[in-house]
């Protein structure tokens, strides 16, 4: 067997595994598993649970995620980044597709200062394609109905 | 061209409070460039943000916030005195994804501004200018707000090297 097939073979072992590991914590009704299979969801100390059957995220806050120490306010940058890999885990958990989606572009429109507490969020898939898939993500931090940032994402499978 | 004494003050003040604070310091990124309207800045590859772990490609958000930090020191920079630019909103479009253990080169222009708006682009590219990573596009307010407080921010630093001056989380939020 020549490198290259062995790197191919390895790579199908991975994704299979990472399938399994997938659909075991479907089974166990626990997004925080896959949350957990993303290292930069650790880096920014983001979280998920079912909450009236939908996703919800949040991201407690964190020395590490601020960005305008004089505020002080949550980097805009990590809101970004919440909201982006929210918009993943939401079509990792809930769709049935093979692969780890990628992203094409990400549009993200400020309404508030991130203030130095809990950020939340929720995902919305609008348009799932054969290959691309659209969604919406919002956060908030007292109000669900007065956000602080909404972003569209668009990914390929 | 001229010798700029704003700028001469800002570019420490700026790489200070980027490189040495909060979300920029846990990334790592380092300020390689400060000018009038135009930002450099290089990200070194980083196990704890991959966001992808069959591949170790690292996670699109990373991105999010060094073009965002970029763009965002950019559009201060412009300023005749420096003071918070809140970014309206934020457009990326990813070519292709970065590769592992690679640095992560970014560049940030302002091309733009009017009386009340900065317009910026940013680029993010690992060996190819030419073929890059992202590509951004960003826009920031300008904002009748009392200017940034360099020195209080050096200054809460010292606090919380000091152990009898720590700061709590309630101070923070109370902003005291």
């Amino acid at each position: 067997m020549s490198s290259e097939e062995m790197s191919l073979e390895q790579n199908k072992h991975q994704l299979k595994e990472w399938q399994e590991s997938i659909a075991a914590a479907r089974q166990e009704n626990s997004p925080q598993t896959v949350m957990e299979m993303i290292p930069y969801a650790a880096f920014i100390g983001a979280q998920a649970r079912i909450e009236n059957d939908q996703l919800l995220y949040w991201l407690d806050k964190k020395p590490s995620n601020i960005g305008n120490p004089s505020l002080p306010a949550i980097h805009g940058g990590v809101i970004g980044g919440f909201l982006e890999l929210a918009a993943a885990i939401e079509i990792i958990y809930t769709l049935d597709i093979a692969a780890v989606p990628k992203v094409v572009d990400f549009s993200l429109d400020y309404l508030r200062a991130g203030r130095y507490k809990t950020i939340y969020a929720k995902c919305q898939v609008l348009r799932q394609g054969k290959k691309l898939i659209n969604v919406t993500a919002s956060a908030w931090q007292d109000d669900e109905n007065t956000p602080i940032a909404t972003a569209r994402c668009h990914f390929l499978i | 061209m001229a010798f700029d004494m704003t700028m001469a003050l800002f570019r420490p003040a700026l790489k200070y409070a980027m490189e040495k604070n909060g979300h920029g310091k846990t990334l790592g990124l380092k300020m390689t460039e400060i000018n009038r309207g135009e930002i450099n800045l290089v990200f070194p590859y980083k196990e704890e943000v991959v966001g992808n772990p069959l591949t170790g490609v690292v996670h699109g958000g990373v991105i999010v916030s060094l073009l965002d930090t970029a763009c965002g020191s950019a559009a201060m920079t412009v300023l005749n005195t420096p003071a918070v630019t809140p970014t309206i909103d934020l457009r990326l479009d990813y070519m292709h994804p970065a590769e592992p253990h690679k640095p992560i080169y970014v560049e940030a222009k302002v091309y733009r501004q009017t009386a009340n708006v900065i317009f910026c682009r940013g680029l993010a590219w690992q060996d190819d200018k030419e073929n890059p990573i992202a590509h951004c596009v960003a826009n920031f307010m300008k904002v009748d707000s009392k200017s940034i407080n360099f020195s209080a921010i050096a200054i809460t630093q010292l606090r919380r090297l000091m152990p009898w001056g720590k700061t709590t989380d309630s101070d923070k939020e109370t902003g005291k």
